[in-house]
């Protein structure tokens, strides 16, 4: 008897060849990514290489994907048509605080070989309902163009992403979607559609060990960040040093209306909100005369997109109330910067290095973004042989302060064509040691 | 010729040794006398740990030296408490006060109660008439280990020779094998006192297994015995330096931070030869060092005219500069030669008292909220990079597992600043805030908002 409802449900339904046309044509513009990256780790240059998948967005060879899949350190892309022919792509742009990239085909080389491909529609992330069946297309563990079903789980998660992309940051400005649709690694930059076969999201992340829970950037957000992207190359986002934190139940200790305000918890040092004298405790009420409801954590990604969005350098006006009373500000926006620098690495002396950004100072409480810090040391090189370590910071170069990398490289490339001893003022937490490097 | 000497020595060394050695259960039994192990019981908020320690008595009414490491700096005097005294090989031990620790030894001084004097001699009887003398290389030495609580710490003979004598900075001898407990007594072969029991050192061992059949290195530290000692010229004169108070104080503080070592080829470098010298990371806001003009990235090359010597490690040049600093009082001056840049310059300095210290920081544990909050003092301004004239708010000291501060998120180390909005002035006005808050029981909820690192956090802790 129990055998019996399955033997019913694999006969029910007309044996169908696929399940609609615009599913078929989405399959045939997902691709496999492969990616080689130039790496700098322990002091040494290093070739990686890792999978992704994504999805053509246009005629004219436009790839969408994660920017953990493809990201500026990338050297070599290659994708792989629906057709399983394999074709050479670029880095259009990245934007790594919501996790996107764009690469472009080498459409000379697909054209000589006349290879062919159709390219996906964008659907409404905004219209998702919780329960509705979506599918992930990708390439889980570099299986090539596999379905996996699910239905959208959360159609508004908010999702505090502590990874970031490669030390980068990835930033609140969307919530998610959560799809129960199996996931895996690999999957990552692949399209989540509905059944029509339209693009709904980018899947981007799964808890690794649990049951199904995926999460994928909206194409909501996807959208936006492909005009960017295709614009300039970069995402601009504007910057006012606040990190919010939902009111839930705190009205009554700050005496706010309920579904009123965003509490500030932190403000950050020399930030365009610190200059204008906002303080952790602050509660915004509005800002440039648009009402503010910061109650619940899911409220807090689109103010911050609010605010992102702002041209950098215009004027925002600020309504907050501090104790009892109401208080209005106007403060210039700054532009969102990253607190990676650029990195470069050493052959001669075996020492990987980034430049100090003014985000990292900030963080670490360093008085000023002077310097490099070392991002690894090669074992018996020089740098390693005189002490220095992964964490230090190079502020100085026989006696001459590090503002930037070129100084570096200037006297790495002397010291490579005559060797000589070099002296460093190195910082180690707060110690200041003194160091010579030496052929 | 030169045979017939060396076999002739090694002869009298030997009939030496033997002679010595007969002697040995006799100089024993004197000497154990002046050896106790010290108990006592660390008491927070949420326990009692009891910690043993050896130590050394050093004089007739029965005051006890312990090595600095016997007690961990993190612990206020206030927490210590029920110091007790125990004679080797008797269970039964007698109450003891602590008295503090001395900055310059950084020795803990202990005094033994009145009752157990009489079973006491110092080891002071056990010196050598004469000048001070520092043991030679490969000669005899003894002393005195200590075995466990459960076995009434019941007294055994360790033997070894000098291997080494180093500075560092102190004279330290290293023997060839474990020779005293830490902080316990080494005698020579005619019994008399050559130094006191150091920490030991770590020893590096290849340690194979079934998966790692290369072997890996691992560092051993043996707790109980030591085979380095303080040689006994390090000892004597400090004997006396008993601290007027459980802090040490008044404490001598030039607040110059994060010395560093200059090495041999930086030295080289700076074409200073020779010289040795130590890098100053910061020089701390209101401190003498600031007064005097002494800036972060100096290098200080000498004191009072006299160069820094060199040690082999460098960093020992370090302690060096601290030791030269503790040993003076508030009000003595100490004029530094500096190196900034290319210029040589020198700077008069005069010592002050070391501003609070977190171990005198005032306490109150707040049981209901969950946690113990601490006086904000000159160090915690310093470690935050924040203002030192202005020491306001009070640091979260413990914070109780599953405690409402707990679940509201509030970590050890957290800087309160605001309680329910109020910016906190003083640890005496949290206090009474935190007090009312605690006996209000229709009281559900209180926010506080904390400095943590570069970020701050509004917390709101429920209250049951």
């Amino acid at each position: 008897m129990a055998a019996l409802p399955l033997y019913f449900a694999a006969g029910i339904g007309p044996a169908r060849a696929s399940m609609s046309g615009g599913f078929d044509r989405l399959l045939d513009s997902v691709v496999r990514i492969d990616v080689s990256e130039l790496n700098i780790e322990e002091g040494a240059r290093r070739i990686d290489a890792s999978i992704g998948s994504g999805v053509i967005l246009s005629q004219d060879g436009l790839i969408l994907t994660n920017a953990h899949v493809a990201g500026p350190k990338a050297v070599e892309i290659n994708v792989t048509l629906s057709n399983l022919e394999r074709v050479g792509a670029r880095l259009i742009g990245w934007d790594h605080w919501t996790d996107l990239s764009l690469l472009r085909i080498n459409l000379d080389d697909a054209k000589r070989r006349g290879l062919t491909f159709k390219h996906a529609e964008f659907g409404d992330s905004d219209k998702l309902y919780v329960g509705e069946t979506v599918y992930a297309v990708g390439t889980p563990h570099g299986l090539t163009r596999t379905v996996t079903r699910g239905i959208i789980s959360n159609n508004n998660r908010y999702f505090e992403d502590t990874e970031g992309v490669d030390g980068y940051e990835t930033g609140n400005f969307n919530t998610w979607l959560q799809t129960d649709a199996a996931i895996n690694p690999g999957n990552s930059g692949g399209p989540l559609v509905t059944e029509d076969g339209r693009v709904v999201g980018i899947t981007s992340r799964a808890y690794l060990g649990a049951n199904n829970l995926g999460f994928a950037i909206p194409s909501s957000t996807a959208k936006k960040v492909v005009v960017g992207l295709v614009h300039d190359g970069s995402i601009t986002r504007s910057y006012i040093g606040i990190e919010p934190k939902a009111l839930q139940d705190l009205e009554g200790f700050y005496d706010v209306a309920t579904n009123t305000g965003m509490l500030i918890e932190s403000v950050e040092s020399d930030s365009p909100a610190a200059t204008a004298g906002l303080r952790a405790g602050d509660v915004i009420l509005s800002i440039d005369g648009k009402k503010i409801d910061g109650r619940f954590p899911e409220q807090l990604p689109p103010i911050q997109n609010l605010v992102a969005s702002e041209p950098v350098g215009s004027p925002m006006v600020l309504t907050y109330k501090r104790a009892a009373r109401e208080e209005t500000v106007t403060l210039v926006t700054a532009k969102l910067e990253s607190r990676m620098g650029e990195e470069w690495v050493s052959d001669t002396w075996g020492i990987g290095l980034r430049k100090v950004s003014r985000a990292y100072a900030r963080e670490n409480q360093l008085t000023d973004d002077t310097g490099v810090l070392v991002i690894g040391v090669q074992s018996g090189f020089p740098a390693e042989v005189a002490g220095l370590a992964r964490g230090d910071i190079i502020t100085k170069i026989n006696q001459n302060p590090v503002g930037s990398l070129d100084v570096v490289k200037a006297v790495d490339a002397a010291y490579a064509a005559k060797p000589a001893a070099t002296l460093f003022e190195v910082q180690r937490e707060r110690r200041v040691s003194l160091v010579v490097l030496k052929p | 010729m030169t045979r017939l000497a060396l076999f002739l020595a090694a002869a009298a060394c030997l009939t030496g040794s033997r002679a010595r050695a007969a002697d040995l259960p006799a100089l024993w039994t004197d000497r154990v006398k002046c050896t106790v192990a010290v108990e006592y019981v660390t008491q927070t908020e949420l326990e009692r740990r009891p910690t043993i320690a050896y130590g050394t008595v050093v004089d007739s009414a029965g005051t006890i030296i312990l090595p600095s490491a016997s007690i961990d700096l993190r612990v206020s005097p206030k927490q210590m408490r029920d110091f007790k005294v125990y004679l080797p090989g008797d269970p039964e031990g007698s109450p003891a006060d602590y008295l503090g620790r001395d900055a310059f030894t950084g020795w803990h001084f202990v005094r033994a109660s009145p009752s157990i004097l009489g079973r006491l001699v110092p080891v002071t009887a056990f010196v050598r008439p004469g000048p001070t003398r520092e043991p030679e290389l490969a000669a005899l030495v003894w002393g005195i280990g200590l075995r466990n609580k459960d076995e009434d710490f019941t007294p055994y003979i360790l033997q070894s020779h000098i291997a080494l004598i180093q500075s560092l900075p102190q004279r330290t001898a290293i023997a060839q094998q474990e020779v005293s407990g830490p902080g316990l007594p080494v005698f020579d072969g005619d019994g008399y006192f050559v130094g006191i029991g150091a920490s030991s050192f770590g020893q590096t061992f290849l340690e194979f297994s079934g998966s790692d059949r290369g072997g890996s290195p691992i560092m051993l530290v043996n707790l109980e015995e030591s085979s380095a000692f303080l040689v006994s010229g390090e000892v004597l004169p400090y004997i006396g330096r008993v601290p007027h108070n459980a802090f040490g104080r008044p404490l001598a503080w030039l607040g110059a931070y994060g010395l560093e070592p200059m090495d041999r080829e930086v030295a080289a470098f700076l074409k200073l030869q020779s010289q040795s010298g130590a890098v100053v990371s910061e020089v701390l806001e209101g401190s003498p060092a600031e007064k005097a003009g002494l800036k972060a990235r100096d290098i200080i090359l000498g004191v009072d005219g006299k160069p820094l010597p060199r040690f082999r490690p460098d960093r020992v040049v370090v302690d060096y500069v601290e030791r030269l600093i503790a040993e003076r009082v508030p009000g003595d001056t100490m004029t530094l030669s500096i190196l900034r840049g290319s210029d040589r310059m020198e700077l008069r300095t005069v010592l002050e008292d070391e501003p609070r210290m977190v171990r005198e920081a005032d306490r109150t544990y707040f049981e209901r909220i969950g946690f113990t909050a601490r006086e904000f003092v000159y160090g915690d301004a310093i470690a935050r990079h924040a203002r030192t004239d202005a020491l306001t708010g009070v640091v979260a000291h413990l914070v109780k597992p599953n405690s409402p501060a707990d679940l509201a998120g509030l970590r050890p180390d957290d800087w309160i600043k605001e309680i329910d909005g109020d910016e906190v002035q003083d640890f005496a006005s949290a206090v009474e805030k935190l007090s009312a808050i605690e006996q209000d029981s229709h009281r559900t909820e209180t926010v506080f908002l904390v400095s943590r690192g570069s970020d701050t956090a509004v917390l709101r802790i429920k209250l049951r």
